[in-house]
């Protein structure tokens, strides 16, 4: 046995370009696996971190329901549940520090928390970088966070005055948080005062400041030692009466922010899962023409007494020093891919993710991955030249290949064993059985498009050939000749180049997909050509920001929009307040279900809800019903007056439509969170310059709808750019594929091509035939490729929406995809055309 | 054109009238190996005739097929000179090389080396498509048919390697290295792999091209009743010319006159 270990040894350095590529294929294969599980990590040691730096010894946490926030009254309730210890409520809102002489002008808007100075220390650690934490007794005193102090040059001592409702307030800062200091989104741009401080920023002038502490945003709950979390849940359940609320768990929170990276993870899982199988397609061509290339060898050995376990263990040695090799290298390879896919999603701004975490699970699931997916491949080579007649091999005086050639067959059963590997790699909050139907889809529309490629390979070789055969005929004719020696070569070479490709177009196809769907929103939607929007609730009305936008020459509407939730039926509905008449009067909102006039009239009226068809299929309500949601004067009847194609876009999907005087009257909005305004035909040159002035006079970030669909496609770019990254991985490695297979079709052709030669063709003509056998090879992965990614493409984005799946065909990527192919094939094709070319006629016709 | 298989009759040799077709002069080839220097090729001297078959004969190992590689252009000799029709071959670059293939020889090996994704019209005519010139252009689609009638083919124009037998896959690579009308044609060892009655027939058609078109051919083989169907046969031992044999142009083939020479020089 340790003879045919050595032999197997051999085998491997014998071909040592070869045994390269394929370590590095592995490498790539196993990489993106370890970068997708490094990236998972880091991600949920992030979400631990701020879970902990956000709610910190609480147990539970109340959230408001409602703009107004909770009242006074509701904290009282909440203090008085048996069980609970500690209240420590807190208020958040968004404002503007005012600028002052000597720092940096920043426009940016800071958070300001509010806190309960003497409740707060004992729910979580303000780890403060230098200075004093804040005095209960002290009103005007802050904490600045270090990204904040960095950016607006504040220094321990400095005065700040925060724009509120009145007139600015003056806090003098008496400590550094350290970094990005606990609120999560702010993007480091926190101000912490005492809660009496946050909530008189929200009085106006002339205004009675309240005094009892209200209009909290959360408040954060620490029970007595041994009380049951549960019971004393349902005792606050009992107990809060006054207003709507939200009671969660720290564990709903990490929950939560799970929930929102759910997406990239289980893309990231299956590039890793789709680029494994690229690289399992490597091994089994690989395995296979190591076989091939040594038939009359394994014939021998067999000949000479070897048994067929023996013939199987040779090929298995070999395949396990491959997968050791390339998921040893895959470690180090996914490492680099981790911290690099890291920084990007954190420059990126898509997530937050401090780094890439490769622990024990992912080097183990890597190694166990790479390894384990180069046997299963490996098998039926092992399985085939073990199953050859030693004097059927011996007998045979040419082609021997023909009887151990690769059958894709055995395809079914690695990506079988690759499905079941990326299930078990999915995210584990991916309870939502779409995202594993899904990946199951794009498994099997891969698989048959590789299965397919054997039935196809001719026509398929006929029509990429054509654009060849137009200027190199004879190149073109051997190259086709020489693909269809072996379609089971040609098919594993082409499939992995089928698999990266496919990939990249399904990627474009889903970007181009979301970004239709964003086109299609704001120009469905958006009553306006330019969105003002608002850091806190705005006035909206007589003397509101409303009237005066409207009240500028050139402007033909300005129209409020406010966002919120709803409680219906125990479930968060986002929903968003609208005048119906500005909506009329500009012909936005399509109607798929009752009469578009009377709906946006009945908005404006008293008890009308407009429902997005995707909602209303889910809720199960339609036109007519009725629909009762909770509000702090009880529960509210709505009455469902139309159903719209789509409408502004929620956190978890289209938000619902009510009339913005039952908004603001039964609802608890308190003002609009943004303005859409409308120029008159003309007139946008003259009004743009007074909108924009004035929207800077009152706060207001202005962004025309061009700039929001431009961010909406430049974010879908910077993500879409990373995933595009991965899935260039399954490229590469079927270019290493192609380097395998064209240098075996050199090797095995040597002879055809010492005919050539010898026939009059020059060295230029074979170097030109290998390269365009690449070119078709290329082209045929490109077609089958674009193809079969538009497909996936259709089946990811959900069936590519309203317009249909041609709507989402990403043209220029499927012309990128297939020139992508062809130039990386006849790149790939280099190195064997040059050898092909240099083929020493003499020892290529010499006899057997 | 008859000929009497008499042995060493130079009486009923070819006429020798004309200049040779191809000359070798003192033509050796050494191969490097680790450790030591092997000559494979001894300073050989032969010439050939226009409408000449010669064969070269030897064992194996004898250093015959190097001598054909050199002789055709398709390897350079060490030392020495390969002169065909009066002109200097053993030095050319590689582009004047090749187009002395494509222009001046034609070559059968052992192995046939059909391209199998063409049928036999195409692997004939493939030395026209190689040249870039129009296989079906009417010129050249009479020569290729004509070809194909040598060696006995019509009929299966349209049929693909993987069609025919190995026998008639060789034929179809003598046609395809007949059809450029070559100066010469070189044929190593073209029924090597091939039984014995399939064998002759690609004999058969390599003496008919002679006989019929005055092609000049040099054939390599170790068998002497493929060696009987040549004018002159060269022995090839150790990598020199040993012995010169003239058989004279025969229409029976008859082995026996060669074999019981070989036999009196102990071969």
């Amino acid at each position: 046995m340790r003879g045919l270990v050595r032999y197997a040894w051999r085998a491997l350095a014998a071909r040592r370009a070869r045994t390269l590529l394929t370590i590095v294929g592995i490498s790539l294969g196993v990489g993106v696996l370890v970068a997708a599980l490094g990236v998972d990590a880091g991600l949920d040691a992030s979400i631990d971190r701020t879970v902990a730096s956000m709610v910190g010894r609480a147990d539970l946490r109340v959230t408001a329901f409602e703009e107004t926030g909770l009242s006074a009254g509701t904290l009282e309730q909440l203090g008085a549940v048996p069980g609970v210890a500690l209240t420590a409520p807190a208020i958040e809102r968004k404002t503007f520090l005012a600028s002052q002489a000597g720092r940096p002008v920043e426009t940016a808007p800071v958070t300001i928390l509010g806190i309960d100075a003497s409740a707060e220390p004992r729910v979580r650690d303000l780890a403060l970088a230098r200075g004093v934490a804040l005095a209960p007794s002290d009103d005007a005193s802050a904490l600045v966070t270090e990204t904040l102090a960095a950016s607006d040059g504040l220094e321990l001592g400095d005065d700040l005055q925060i724009l509120g409702a009145g007139a600015p307030l003056t806090v003098k800062i008496t400590g550094v948080l350290r970094g990005d200091g606990p609120e999560l989104g702010s993007g480091g741009r926190t101000v912490v005062v005492p809660i009496r401080t946050a909530q008189l920023l929200g009085v106006a002038d002339g205004d009675t400041a309240p005094t009892q502490v209200g209009g909290v945003t959360r408040v954060d709950v620490v029970l007595a030692a041994g009380a049951p979390v549960d019971q004393v849940a349902a005792s606050i359940g009992q107990a809060l009466t006054l207003q709507p609320y939200v009671l969660s768990r720290p564990q709903d929170v990490a929950s939560s922010l799970r929930a929102s990276t759910l997406d990239i993870r289980a893309t990231m899982a299956l590039l890793a899962a789709i680029t494994l199988f690229a690289a399992a397609i490597l091994i089994l061509n690989t395995m296979a023409m190591t076989v091939v290339e040594r038939i009359r060898e394994l014939g021998l050995l067999r000949a000479a007494g070897a048994q067929r376990s023996q013939i199987v263990r040779v090929v298995v040695t070999q395949a396990l020093v491959l997968g050791v090799a390339g998921s040893g290298l895959g470690i180090v390879v996914g490492t680099l891919l981790a911290y690099l896919a890291a920084a990007w999603l954190r420059a990126s701004g898509q997530l937050a993710i401090e780094g890439p975490v490769i622990g024990p699970w992912a080097v183990f699931a890597g190694i166990a991955s790479g390894v384990g997916i180069t046997l299963v491949a490996a098998v039926e080579p092992a399985r085939r030249a073990a199953a050859v007649s030693p004097v059927a091999v011996l007998r045979v005086r040419s082609d021997t290949s023909r009887l151990v050639r690769a059958h894709t067959g055995w395809l079914v059963v690695v990506v079988a064993v690759i499905g079941t590997t990326a299930v078990l790699l999915l995210p584990g909050g991916a309870t939502d059985l779409a995202i594993p139907a899904r990946a199951v889809g794009v498994y099997v529309l891969l698989l048959v498009a590789v299965l397919l490629m054997p039935a196809l390979l001719a026509p398929l070789a006929r029509l990429a050939g054509l654009p060849f055969a137009v200027l190199l005929r004879l190149e073109e004719r051997l190259a086709r000749a020489a693909i269809r020696r072996d379609p089971g070569r040609t098919t594993l070479t082409v499939g992995a180049l089928v698999i990266g490709l496919a990939m990249v177009v399904a990627l474009a196809s889903v970007a181009g997909s979301a970004r239709v769907s964003a086109t299609a929103w704001l120009a469905d939607v958006v009553p306006g050509d330019e969105i003002l929007t608002a850091i806190a609730p705005a006035p909206v009305g007589p003397g509101g920001i409303d009237t005066q936008l409207s009240s500028i020459d050139g402007v033909a509407l300005a129209t409020p929009i406010a966002s919120f939730d709803l409680a219906y039926a125990s479930t968060r509905l986002e929903a968003v307040a609208i005048r119906g008449a500005d909506f009329l009067a500009d012909g936005r909102l399509d109607f798929t279900a009752g009469d578009r006039t009377a709906a946006l009239n009945a908005l404006d009226g008293t008890g009308a809800i407009v429902l997005p068809a995707s909602r209303a299929a889910r809720l199960g309500v339609g036109v007519g019903d009725t629909m009762a949601v909770a509000t702090s004067q009880g529960l509210v009847n709505l009455k469902v007056v139309g159903l719209v194609a789509r409408s502004f876009p929620g956190r978890t999907g289209d938000a619902v439509l009510v009339g913005w005087g039952d908004a603001t009257a039964k609802l608890g909005v308190v003002g609009a969170d943004a303005f859409a305004v409308r120029y008159a035909p003309g007139r946008r040159a003259d009004a743009q310059p007074q909108v924009e002035a004035l929207a800077r006079q009152l706060a207001l970030t202005a962004s025309p709808v061009s700039a929001v669909s431009g961010a909406v496609g430049d974010a879908l770019d910077r993500l879409f750019g990373l995933l595009d990254l991965l899935a260039l991985a399954a490229v590469v490695i079927a270019a290493l594929g192609i380097v395998n297979t064209l240098s075996m079709d050199t090797l095995e052709r040597v002879r055809e091509i010492g005919m050539l030669r010898a026939a009059g063709m020059s060295r230029i003509q074979v170097w030109r035939s290998v390269l365009v056998e690449a070119g078709i090879l290329g082209a045929m992965g490109g077609l089958v490729g674009s193809v079969t990614g538009v497909l996936v493409g259709v089946l990811l984005s959900g069936g590519g929406g309203a317009a249909g799946p041609m709507s989402v065909v990403p043209w220029p990527t499927v012309a990128l995809a297939i020139v992508l192919g062809i130039a990386l094939a006849m790149l790939a094709a280099a190195q064997p055309a040059r050898l092909a070319g240099r083929v020493p006629i003499p020892m290529a016709v010499r006899g057997e | 054109m008859t000929f009497q298989p008499t042995i060493a009759d130079e009486a009923n040799a070819p006429r020798r009238t004309v200049l040779p077709i191809l000359e070798a002069r003192s033509l050796t080839k050494q191969y490097r190996m680790p450790g030591e220097i092997v000559e494979a090729v001894r300073g050989v001297s032969l010439s050939v005739m226009p409408g000449e078959f010669v064969a070269l004969m030897g064992p194996s190992g004898s250093g015959k097929s190097t001598l054909l590689q050199l002789l055709g252009g398709l390897d350079q000799p060490s030392s020495g000179e390969v002169l065909l029709e009066g002109e200097p071959i053993g030095r050319l670059s590689d582009s004047d090389a090749t187009r002395l293939r494509r222009e001046r020889t034609g070559f059968v090996f052992q192995s046939f080396n059909l391209v199998p994704l063409m049928n036999v019209v195409e692997n004939v005519g493939l030395p026209f498509t190689i040249a870039g010139q129009d296989p079906r252009s009417h010129e050249l689609a009479a020569r290729i048919r004509e070809a194909i009638a040598l060696v006995d083919l019509t009929g299966k124009e349209r049929h693909r390697p993987d069609q025919l037998s190995a026998g008639e896959q060789q034929r179809v690579a003598v046609a395809r290295a007949i059809v450029t009308r070559p100066a010469l044609l070189f044929a190593d060892e073209p029924t090597g792999n091939l039984d014995f009655r399939t064998g002759l027939d690609i004999l058969g058609a390599l003496w008919r091209t002679c006989m019929e078109r005055g092609q000049t051919i040099v054939l390599v083989t170790h068998d002497a009743k493929a060696a009987a169907y040549a004018d002159r046969v060269f022995v090839v031992g150790d990598g020199q010319i040993q012995d010169e044999i003239v058989l004279g142009r025969r229409s029976d083939h008859a082995a026996a006159p060669l074999i019981a020479r070989l036999a009196l020089l102990g071969l």
